[in-house]
């Protein structure tokens, strides 16, 4: 309760009330985002067989870090749920249009890079295909 | 319909709490030493008091934030926090958070007495007040806590006008 009489500039409120609806309500959207998107992403390399166990492991890491330490700075409150929820789901279904995640080797950086085939890209998919029966 | 808007009015009148601006009923502020302190000693300076749980992170961090403050506004302001959970160290809550405002010790009751809560109610931590010269209360956080004045930026544009309405007058 603040008596209205005070001339307090409205900017220090809005400030203070943006970052709390940062925290409450997109940080858990952010974090259930992140860590599934983050684990598909990871699965999806280790599925396709061709990156090296360093990479894995630092892959891997890296993610459950990202996730937990979300975790440790998400505001918990039961109203987060829903929202944590949200951002899990938008990753699942933004993943599910996702055919495969490789990491081809880029030619002029020469180091290993992430790179997305959606389902729509049939070029890719079937290039992917090639390659992998060629490996085979 | 008629019978909602009687159970509102029921629950808004059981969870009313002394409304702003009113008068700072007086408290006196025993720290652990024995020092006692009333708050009309303060008055012509804009007092920022806050009721505290010594054990409270959101009041541990607060501290910190009003000591900031008290500084800035050295001349101006005075700080004081009273605590009022069982057993509190205050010595050991002053050292700890490099604290060098007054911290008394008080009881629930006296707390809600203070803050014109009903004695029961459960009371967020902390509960910060500002109380500008002349010894009016002209904020207060909710029963069960206000963020907003546990925060540097918004509470030190608070103080600014509260110091400057002082100052018009």
């Amino acid at each position: 309760m603040i008596d209205h009489s005070l001339s307090i500039p409205p900017a220090a409120a809005l400030v203070f009330h943006l970052k709390q609806g940062f925290w409450l309500y997109a940080w858990p959207m952010i974090i259930g985002f992140v860590t599934i998107l983050g684990y598909q992403a990871l699965g999806r390399v280790v599925m396709m067989g061709a990156a090296k166990w360093p990479v894995v492991f630092a892959m891997a890491s890296v993610v459950s870090m990202i996730s937990l330490f979300g975790w440790v700075t998400m505001v918990r409150f039961i109203g987060m749920i829903p929202l944590y929820g949200c951002g899990v789901g938008l990753a699942s279904a933004i993943m599910s249009r996702i055919y495969a995640v490789t990491m081809p080797l880029h030619p002029k950086l020469k180091m290993r890079v992430i790179r997305v085939i959606w389902r729509g890209d049939t070029e890719g998919i079937q290039k992917l295909q090639q390659a992998l029966r060629a490996r085979v | 319909m008629k019978l909602g808007l009687f159970l509102l009015l029921v629950s808004l009148t059981l969870d009313a709490q002394g409304l702003v601006p009113r008068p700072a009923p007086d408290l006196r502020i025993v720290e652990a030493s024995g020092k006692a302190t009333t708050l009309s000693t303060f008055r012509g300076r804009v007092v920022l008091l806050a009721f505290i749980s010594t054990q409270c992170a959101h009041c541990q961090r607060a501290s910190m934030v009003f000591q900031q403050l008290s500084h800035e506004f050295a001349g101006n302001l005075q700080v004081a926090e009273v605590a009022f959970d069982e057993g509190a160290d205050t010595p050991a809550f002053t050292k700890r958070f490099g604290l060098s405002f007054p911290i008394g010790v008080s009881n629930t009751d006296l707390t809600h007495d203070f803050l014109g809560i009903a004695h029961g109610e459960r009371l967020g931590t902390p509960q910060v007040v500002v109380i500008d010269r002349s010894g009016m209360i002209r904020a207060q956080s909710e029963r069960l806590g206000s963020p907003i004045l546990q925060t540097y930026d918004y509470l030190r544009e608070l103080l600014k006008a509260t110091i400057k309405l002082q100052v018009a007058r």
